[in-house]
């Protein structure tokens, strides 16, 4: 019987890889396993709020530590003229991605009638168009190589909150780009999407108490996920050993989504 | 904080323990592979002695431990008890059970609903409904006792899509499903993470011959990746969700399918074009 070509799961060595969005602590984290998984990462900010851009730069030096190339740029997701003019020069500066993480976000809580028309542009510019956006000049730069694409979304995408319609549907998008793309794509290139959960940095959660916040206790897990949760699917997705998942959106949500 | 290689390392100390049903050939044997090889001691179980035993010596040889193999039938409810406690009284703990064991329908194969037999519609509820309840039931107590443990439930891709020619079979990985989550959010006060992989179509060895090869490429043809998913792409998956470095999942569902699921509102390959746009 013949053997099959297998490939490592979490092994990146030689591959390049791009994360975009640091306004939350999963840029870094993802940044740094992809990093110590054997990629080279190129980091780009969101936005060009400062914090944002110094926390890219950032996880640049972090990954330029660990003895892997580097390159860090402040982008503006909501321009996509930016996105494709610092594609261009991350794939002549660094190298072409094999893999693209879209980590940009952008919350806002508020109630239908008080959200105005350009709160709820700016949500879906940053969190939806931006990863359209992303994707389709990613895909320009790839020309005939074959790649990854990976959206970091979140629960909200697929389940209702109030004061969220703006950021939920954005996020809601986001899946029906994964699947979309993955359809269009295939084989070139696989695209999946990762939801968290209630993670320890999102805005609204609450105290750290499981006595004192209910919705603590409506967490199966009974405490909020961490940034660095959220890399080891990363890795494992962007690898060759993933090359038969696409179109998918993963839960990491400590259950938070399966209960009634 | 651990790095990603020691979250994915199995070897301890102390060394995981895990239990692969249906673990003989095809994903099951490729998952039992990548446990083992993660570091993890393995028990495999499954209904045909024969080929349970060579599975066994391939695994010890591969990895230079020792591997056991417990003969089960998990349609019956004390050959999952006695697996479950064989396994501890040999290796005194477990900490992963990956519930794969799974069958076709069978002789109902094709039928519709309302033509099936009893049996016929038993024929694989029995196998991957009741089997994945039992040894989960079994496991519990177990796990319970640890405060620790990990339980994977293997579905697959006609549970979550109608599938007129296999009734039986798409309703029993229905149920693995949600058994998947109903357990998870039960026992997750017990640090018990119980979640699922849903493979797509995949060929459970490679092609032996050309033939067989043809098959397999003419059957990829109707998945969005353009082929069928090879049994050792599941191993890496399981590896994660039966490692550290899935602590915050627990009730998720992961497909494996080429993409299949994510489409499947139209031919493979389709393009909707009303502008006149479309490149081919």
């Amino acid at each position: 019987m013949t053997e099959w070509e297998r490939h490592a799961g979490f092994d990146l060595s030689s591959k390049k890889a791009l994360v975009i969005g640091f306004s939350n602590p999963a840029g870094a984290a993802i940044a740094t396993s992809l990093a110590e998984a054997g990629a080279h990462v190129a980091t780009a900010s969101s936005t060009l709020d400062g914090d944002e851009v110094m926390n890219a730069k950032r996880a640049s030096k972090a990954i330029k530590a660990l003895g892997k190339q580097t390159f860090s740029q402040g982008w503006d997701v909501t321009l996509p003229v930016n996105i494709q003019v610092g594609l261009r020069q991350i794939c002549k500066e660094f190298g072409c991605p094999d893999i693209l993480i879209y980590n940009a976000d952008f919350a806002l809580t508020k109630p239908l009638l008080k959200t105005t028309d350009t709160e709820f542009s700016k949500v879906h510019q940053i969190n939806l168009h931006g990863a359209f956006a992303t994707a389709r000049s990613y895909v320009r730069e790839l020309k005939e190589n074959s790649g990854k694409i990976i959206f970091v979304s979140n629960i909200f995408g697929s389940r209702g909150l109030s004061n969220m319609a703006a950021y939920s549907s954005a996020k809601a998008g986001i899946s029906g780009l994964t699947a979309s793309l993955s359809q269009e794509l295939a084989p070139q290139v696989n695209v999946n999407c990762i939801a968290s959960g209630w993670m320890d940095w999102t805005q609204g959660r609450g105290i750290n108490s499981v006595e004192d916040n209910l919705l603590l206790r409506f967490i199966p897990s009974r405490r909020f996920g961490e940034a660095s949760e959220l890399s080891a699917l990363t890795v494992l997705l962007s690898s060759e050993a993933a090359n038969y998942i696409t179109g998918q959106t993963f839960t990491i949500d400590g259950g938070v989504s399966t209960h009634l | 904080m651990s790095t990603l290689q020691e979250q994915i390392d199995l070897s301890g100390p102390p060394r995981r323990v895990a239990i692969i049903t249906g673990g003989s050939h095809g994903l099951g044997l490729e998952m039992a592979r990548t446990l083992a090889l993660a570091g993890a001691d393995i028990c495999i179980a499954a209904r045909g002695v024969d080929r349970l035993e060579q599975a066994r010596q391939k695994l010890q040889a591969e990895i230079e431990r020792e591997v056991l193999a417990i003969p089960t039938d998990v349609t019956d409810s004390s050959s999952c008890s006695n697996l479950i406690q064989k396994t501890l009284s040999h290796f005194e703990k477990l900490d992963i059970l990956v519930n794969n064991a799974g069958i076709g329908d069978g002789p109902g194969r094709g039928k519709k609903v309302w033509e099936l037999s009893d049996d016929e519609w038993q024929n694989s509820v029995a196998v991957n409904l009741d089997g994945t309840f039992y040894c989960t039931r079994s496991a519990i107590p177990v796990m319970q006792q640890q405060q620790s443990g990990i339980i994977l439930n293997i579905a697959s891709g006609m549970g979550m899509r109608a599938t007129p020619q296999s009734p039986g079979y798409a309703a029993s990985k229905a149920g693995v499903i949600n058994l998947t989550e109903t357990v998870s959010a039960a026992l997750a006060r017990d640090n018990i993470r119980v979640n699922c992989i849903t493979p797509g179509l995949v060929a459970q060895q490679p092609a032996s011959s050309s033939t067989e090869k043809q098959q397999q490429l003419d059957r990829g043809k109707f998945i969005t990746a353009g082929r069928l998913g090879e049994a050792w792409e599941l191993g890496p998956l399981a590896l994660f969700l039966c490692s550290d470095a899935s602590s915050y999942v627990t009730g998720a569902n992961f497909c494996i399918d080429g993409g299949g699921l994510a489409g499947g509102i139209a031919p493979t390959g389709y393009k909707p074009d009303i502008n006149g746009v479309n490149d081919d």
